[in-house]
């Protein structure tokens, strides 16, 4: 077969078809993180618009301790990041985990309800103790000490679940979505713990003090925010692109040894980019060269993931058309390719230079966090939601088109308009005049950037109504007639590898 | 009475968390730490109580499977 | 090769190890030598632990958090360094749990914000920014003007932060509820505040209680001035 030619499938791997025995497979707690992912994905929409606002006329603030910017942006972040793509991670890494091992999860229904349960209750007290003006104060890490504590049990339950699945599988070998979601869990572990370590002023004050200061906790600050970027938000979503994707396109992933070149080398190369966050400050001259080396380096893996994704597509481009779910998922991986060339580009000290602390660093953000991870989230959605809930397709492919386009034009309002903000406040910082005297007050700059930052809100406006159309499609998919139960389609000899 | 290994390590997790909830609001130095705890320790009650009620609905579904196929009362 | 990772790709644990070995090795590399090189701290004069009133008004800093709008690292940068001030120094945070350099300026950068400005602007500014500076994005915070500081934990708090490495002594811990009050009253003797914290900045109070205004102001009002770059015994700084 010209997968096993193409290298997709190992030589010597037995290619199975479909099993006639069918496992009873764990599949309500997958059904309730795609709820909470879809909640969630909302109300983390729903502030960014709202912070948007604040920012293009300050009046919004309205001058009370838990609506102003400073105890709303993490409510955003956590609910974007954690709430939102970690509840969208847990669903589909426990869905894929075990259709990929033909096995259902390890460690029984309780423990799966206590992850999902205390991974809701995590998320609503971190927004709860923000807006109440506790944070520890470190982007992504805001959460208090007991904060901290709680996500820890909760996360090593979730490993034991994952890791337990997988040592039962009855498929030989692990697929590669497999490969990314454990890099992910692992590493998220590792990171958490290691940023986080801090003294409580006692154990009954939700106040504590970093055991790191200064130059040493910004390093490990951004050791573990970048790779909150590159493991939370990158590894983990290629585990879904790994699956949803093949699955959506009835296609087998492009290249076998492709995944294993790029899966090895993001793993190792992400983890040094770190020092890009902190381009001419005070961390030494050393450590900022080796992020700005490495992060180039990561171009290189990060686009061959790309090209996997992407290429699975081979031999079915016609479905773009017709499947508006995969179209999200393929989109995504063009924008990720976008993210992927131009975060490099800004991590080279130059090019720093002018962007950090400016909007561009925002734009890039969201053209991250939207284009690349909130599509491939719709793209699983789309997918999953009439497979779980048993029905033979979503309610209406021309909603979901709809949803396509109106938040495609919201990212463009987006990213341009902070690129132009951006790099506009980097310019006038560093203007000088005739005179050889700065030419701007900090002042001009924002006033400078305010119509950019109404646009900005637009594009977010758009983003949110595209995800409400998602939301109404969603629900009319599971509210219609229930059908057949969702027939196993064949596969084509190189997915056997992924079992099922 | 057949108590699943899952549903005992969970349920035991689940109580030390509830009252850890209860310790720490009680010498609560600030409104965080109060509201974490009792609301750390509701959540543990309502846990254990849905587990136990999944307990017995299966005990329950069983016991009607058996009926139903004319098995053994127990 | 191919060969070789089918080996690893069917045994999970070792998938677990290896992964887990892949992983460590950038973090270690970039983040061990920042503890155990010693030029990566200047030795400078003049860096202290913030006085009790600071250390409070820097905790609501972190808790409102003002570092997502205004930055505390003034870049080595020429345009930079005419703006704001002598680019800063590792040295200066030496002693932030957690460090505050930020990452975004939606406002400016903070660094050397001490003594540009005089207490009553901050308090003005505080309050309602848009009434000193009229494009302002900056939210209201009035509400910290009207809330008394809680000292209850005031030296639980300051032992805590000798316990991660911030030298407080005994008698600054002993006196640290009188520091924090001479330090909110124009009228106390600030001798012995000045003793411990030298370079303190009284802030002019209400007169009755002191607020979480208060403290924040005295906070702002320290920010890069510890360091006296003009004294030639910091010209050598080196990394």
């Amino acid at each position: 077969m010209s997968e096993v030619a193409a290298g997709a499938v190992a030589p010597g791997t037995v290619v199975r078809a479909a099993r006639a025995t069918v496992v009873d497979y764990n599949d309500d707690v997958v059904k309730k993180f795609i709820i909470a992912a879809v909640f969630w994905g909302i109300v983390a929409f729903l502030v960014g618009v709202y912070l948007a606002t604040e920012l293009s006329w300050p009046q919004f603030n309205l001058g009370l301790s838990f609506t102003n910017f400073g105890r709303l942006r993490p409510v955003h972040t956590s609910a974007g990041i954690f709430a939102f793509g970690g509840s969208a991670l847990f669903g589909t890494s426990f869905y894929v985990v075990q259709r990929t091992c033909r096995a259902r999860l390890f460690g029984g229904a309780a423990l799966a309800n206590f992850v999902f349960w205390g991974y809701q209750f995590f998320i609503v007290m971190a927004a709860l103790s923000y807006v109440m003006g506790f944070s520890q104060g470190q982007e992504y890490a805001e959460p208090e000490w007991h904060l901290d504590l709680l996500l820890t049990v909760v996360w090593v339950a979730y490993a034991v679940i994952f890791i337990g699945t997988l040592m039962k599988r009855e498929e030989p070998h692990i697929y590669v979505a497999n490969w990314f979601y454990l890099a992910f869990i692992l590493t998220v572990a590792v990171l958490h713990i290691g940023n986080n370590i801090a003294l409580p002023v006692s154990v009954f004050s939700a106040k504590s003090y970093q055991a790191a200061s200064g130059v040493q906790n910004a390093m490990i600050q951004w050791w573990y925010g970048h790779n909150a970027v590159g493991f939370f938000l990158t590894a983990g979503f290629l585990g879904m692109m790994y699956y949803f994707i093949p699955k959506a396109a009835n296609r087998p992933v492009y290249s076998y040894r492709l995944s294993i070149v790029h899966f090895w080398s993001l793993i190792f190369l992400y983890i040094w980019a770190g020092p890009h966050h902190l381009h001419w400050t005070a961390l030494p001259d050393w450590t900022q060269t080796l992020g700005m080396a490495f992060s180039i380096m990561l171009w290189m893996p990060s686009w061959g993931g790309m090209i996997n994704g992407i290429m699975t597509l081979s031999g079915a481009w016609d479905k773009l058309r017709t499947d508006p779910g995969l179209r999200f998922s393929v989109t995504a991986v063009g924008f990720y390719g976008m993210a992927t060339f131009e975060g490099p580009v800004m991590s080279i000290r130059d090019v720093n230079a002018l962007s950090h602390y400016t909007d561009w660093g925002i734009g890039h953000v969201h053209s991250g966090t939207l284009g690349w991870v909130s599509f491939i989230t719709f793209g699983a959605l789309y997918y999953l939601v009439p497979v779980l809930w048993k029905r033979s397709g979503l309610y209406s492919a021309r909603l979901a088109s709809w949803h396509f386009w109106i938040a495609t034009l919201g990212i463009v309002f987006y990213i341009t308009s902070m690129w132009v903000a951006g790099i506009m406040q980097g310019l006038m910082w560093r203007a000088y005049d005739a005179f050889g005297f700065l030419q701007y007050s900090f002042a001009e700059s924002v006033v400078a950037v305010h119509p950019y930052y109404v646009i900005r809100m637009s594009g977010g406006v758009l983003f949110l109504t595209g995800a409400l159309i998602m939301v109404y499609n969603l629900i009319q998919t599971v509210r219609s007639p229930a059908t057949a139960p969702h027939a196993a389609t064949p596969l084509p000899a190189g997915l056997a590898v992924a079992g099922e | 009475m057949d108590i699943e290994a899952s549903d005992l390590i969970v349920g035991l997790l689940m109580t030390a968390l509830g009252l850890i909830g209860l310790i720490l609001a009680s010498g609560a130095h600030d409104d965080e730490m109060y509201v974490f705890g009792l609301s750390m320790a509701a959540w543990a009650v309502v846990f254990v109580f849905g587990l136990m009620r999944r307990h017995f609905d299966r005990a329950d579904a069983a016991h009607a499977t058996l009926r139903a196929r004319g098995g053994r009362h127990e | 090769m191919q060969f070789r990772h089918d080996v690893i790709e069917k045994n999970a644990f070792l998938f677990l190890v290896l992964t887990l070995i892949t992983v460590a090795i950038g973090g270690l590399v970039e983040v061990v030598p920042l503890f155990t090189i010693e030029t990566t701290v200047e030795h400078v004069q003049g860096v202290r632990p913030f006085s009790p009133l600071e250390q409070r008004g820097r905790d609501i800093y972190v808790r409102e958090g003002c570092y997502l709008c205004h930055s505390q690292m003034i870049r080595a940068l020429r345009d930079e360094v005419e703006r704001y001030g002598h680019y800063s120094i590792a040295a200066e945070s030496m002693y932030d749990h957690p460090f505050q350099w930020g990452s975004k300026r939606i406002g400016p950068d903070l660094a050397r914000v001490g003594g540009k400005y005089s207490s009553e602007w901050h308090y003005a500014h505080l309050i309602n920014a848009q009434s000193v500076v009229p494009e302002s994005l900056m939210p209201h915070y009035a509400f910290l003007a009207e809330t008394p500081l809680d000292t209850s934990d005031l030296q639980a708090r300051l032992r805590t932060l000798r316990a991660v490495g911030v030298p407080y002594t005994d008698d600054e811990i002993a006196n640290a509820l009188a520091d924090l009050n001479a330090q909110a009253n124009p009228n106390a003797d600030p001798a012995a505040l000045l003793k411990r914290y030298p370079k303190a900045v009284t802030v002019p109070g209400n007169g009755q209680a002191v607020t979480e205004m208060d403290a924040l102001v005295a906070y702002l009002q320290v920010l890069g001035t510890m360091v006296d770059f003009a004294d030639p015994a910091n010209e050598h700084l080196q990394q």
